[in-house]
């Protein structure tokens, strides 16, 4: 069933067009992420979730409830800022008994939920600190047992790891992700780190300029882009100008090398200019004899990535980056070298405009 | 890669040859500074206060004086009345305006010049001050005469500027701006996110207020309010310029003391200084307590 849905969404600001054509439906127990570059609308739009904003048009509804114009203050929605969010006044404990506070709960219902909150975030023995006597990563996770003290119908974070180092970013990612489905919370998160996007979601939400690009799983969203925005943004991505030379036998050109796809050109015809887009992992140097896409390069440079070398080259007048796994044995050519290059049909990515 | 940086940084490593450092130089303007204003000058006050003026020998006749005399004791008493009203009334109107100039979306160079004109004010004192104030408030003064002329005159309802309330007046108008000077930090270093967090897990405004935003600049308004008892309990030519000594003020006691026409006891008149002292030190500990407090809060 549809727990959250925004329809038809827009948010404009004097002047400019913070969100545009902004429709969602997410799922109860779903965990759903807005990924996108800094000023795409990713904050306006959860601001809208949790009433800090009013959309200009468009409807927001929680269990067909519609809340478009509620106050902050009469939702049952918890938010996690990006930092120094926590009241500083206030030990972990009445932070965490806050909403409980407001809504008159009694002493010691509200001392129950908050050992109960404290436990979850492993920090039973914190209850008693103030927020300055905690590490960011720990005020964070008070900042998430704050706002789900009050049993919120869904939670938002807003770029929550952002303020801290990247070791704690991504041990409190998984902690996040396993609290959430602890609970089988509906969550909203911000992020404009692709890596936490596809590593936390259950669906991922690209946003660019105030639109929605692609919705889906991160599978979906990594494996099959489906505009050249999705396609840069998310992991890395070698993108040409391309020409379609047989729409029927999916043959392209690339700078006078010819490539083979797996994808569908009915709609295209013999001259059209397309990008096509392929990732540095999926090509291979040739190692048997191969009918299709046999693509003589240059190699310009090779960099150690850890477990991955990067090995960049040219194709034609067009630069592409290739991946190969690291091992001791691997035989590399030299920087200046000549060699050919293959990757499967489905490889090779026919983007939208 | 690592052998590298090891190399590069080696010879940072070797221990630095033994030089006599001059970097104490750099601080002795300030402990020239704290001798010459602020040790030499407490501690005259200190020796004297237990010096007998005429023998110079110990005694404690000066300290026993203060708490003999009515007369003495009604000026400490006078200028902690003052004080104690201007702080607080100064403060909750400072307070009131900056949080109206931060908040309230005043634009931005109306705000500068706000505090600008803070900054002029605060400093604004003394003989200037008071002939500023006699030319607006005396029975012949600007603002009096245009009320006058309105058929109102204040001077028949029971005003007057050269009274306990009239130097109220005057000591307000440069307490207000050091509240708003010294309080807009601590009302810029409320966040947003506070209010939003707060909004969010369902207070209302005066819930915010009541739990949050006042509880945090509390120990700020406090400390301030304290800063400016002693700023108007160590004031002295601006009464001595209005009413010329008709109001007994702990300062205006002490320097006709000094001066020795009225009484005319120097040590009496450097007990008096140190019971001032004492009342000073006392408040700017609690300043600095407060203090302490909200800065670890705002940081
Ligand atoms: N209160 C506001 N007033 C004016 N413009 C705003 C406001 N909030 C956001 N914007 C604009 O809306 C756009 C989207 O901002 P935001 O939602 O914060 O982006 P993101 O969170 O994806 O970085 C930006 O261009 C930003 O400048
Ligand atoms: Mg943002």
């Amino acid at each position: 069933m549809t727990h959250l849905t925004l329809s038809n969404i827009c948010k404009q600001f004097a002047g400019t067009t913070a969100v545009e054509d902004f429709n969602l439906e997410v799922e109860k127990g779903e965990f759903v992420s807005f990924l996108g570059p800094s000023g795409c609308g990713k904050t306006t739009t959860l601001r809208m979730i949790a009433g800090f904003e009013v959309p200009t048009t468009g409807k927001v509804t929680i269990d067909d409830t519609d809340i478009t114009y509620q106050a902050p203050n009469q939702r049952n929605v918890g938010m996690v800022f990006q930092a120094y969010a926590l009241f500083p006044n206030m030990t972990v404990a009445q932070n965490i008994g806050y909403g409980l506070r407001i809504r008159k709960e009694s002493k010691t219902a509200i001392k129950e939920r908050v050992t109960e909150m404290l436990a979850l975030i492993h920090l039973e023995k914190k209850g008693n600190s103030y927020p300055h006597q905690l590490s960011g990563g720990q005020q964070q996770r008070v900042a998430l047992a704050r706002a789900l003290a009050i049993r919120p119908q869904v939670l938002l974070l807003d770029e929550p790891l952002s303020a801290l180092d990247a070791k704690i970013r991504v041990s409190l990612r998984a902690e996040i992700r396993a609290i959430q489905k602890k609970l089988g919370i509906t969550a909203i998160y911000v992020t404009h780190d692709q890596e936490e996007a596809l590593s936390i979601s259950d669906r991922i939400v690209v946003m660019y300029e105030g639109r929605i690009e692609q919705v889906g799983t991160p599978f979906e969203i990594y494996n099959f882009p489906q505009t050249a925005f999705v396609a840069s943004f998310v992991g890395t991505l070698n993108t040409a100008p391309a020409e379609v030379v047989d729409p029927a036998k999916h043959l392209l050109k690339i700078d006078g090398v010819q490539l083979e796809s797996a994808e569908m050109l009915e709609d295209k015809h013999a001259g059209d200019k397309v990008t096509i887009a392929i990732r540095p992992e999926r090509f291979n140097f040739i190692a048997q004899e191969r009918k299709a896409n046999i693509l003589d390069c240059q190699i310009e440079n090779i960099t150690f990535l850890g477990s991955v070398v990067r090995i960049q080259l040219l194709i034609g007048s067009n630069r592409f980056y290739m991946d190969t796994f690291n091992n001791p044995f691997l035989e590399l050519p030299k920087i200046g070298d000549k060699a050919q290059i293959t990757c499967s049909r489905e490889a090779v990515l026919v983007l939208k405009a | 890669m690592t052998a590298l940086d090891e190399k590069r940084d080696a010879p940072l490593a070797r221990p630095a040859p033994h030089k006599m450092s001059w970097a104490w130089l750099g601080v002795m303007p300030f402990f020239l500074f704290a001798f010459l204003f602020l040790i030499y000058p407490s501690s005259t006050i200190v020796v004297r206060s237990f010096q007998d003026s005429v023998t110079h020998g110990f005694t404690l006749k000066n300290i026993l004086a203060l708490f003999d005399n009515h007369y003495i004791l009604g000026a400490y008493w006078i200028s902690i009345e003052i004080s104690l009203l201007t702080s607080v009334g100064g403060g909750i109107f400072g307070f009131l305006l900056a949080y109206a100039a931060i908040r309230g979306g005043l634009p931005s160079f109306m705000r500068s010049s706000l505090m600008t004109f803070c900054g002029v004010a605060s400093n604004f004192a003394g003989v200037p001050l008071a002939f500023a104030f006699i030319a607006l408030l005396s029975p012949t003064g600007l603002l009096i005469s245009w009320l006058r002329a309105l058929g109102y005159n204040p001077y028949f309802h029971g005003f007057t500027l050269y009274t306990f309330w009239g130097l109220s007046i005057v000591y307000m108008y440069f307490q207000f701006p050091l509240m708003v000077l010294i309080i807009a930090p601590a009302i810029d270093g409320l966040r947003r996110e506070w209010l939003e967090a707060s909004e969010n897990l369902g207070a209302s405004s005066f819930q915010y207020w009541r739990y949050v935003a006042l509880p945090i600049l509390l120990p700020s308004i406090m400390g301030t309010m304290i800063l400016l008892f002693g700023n108007s309990f160590g004031a002295f030519a601006t009464a001595q310029a209005l009413t010329g000594g008709q109001i007994n003020l702990v300062t205006i006691v002490i320097g006709s003391q000094l001066r020795g026409d009225a009484l005319g006891d120097p040590g009496l008149g450097y007990a008096m200084a140190l019971g001032m002292v004492v009342v000073m030190a006392l408040a700017i500990t609690g300043y600095t307590v407060l203090q302490r407090r909200t800065e670890r809060w705002l940081r």
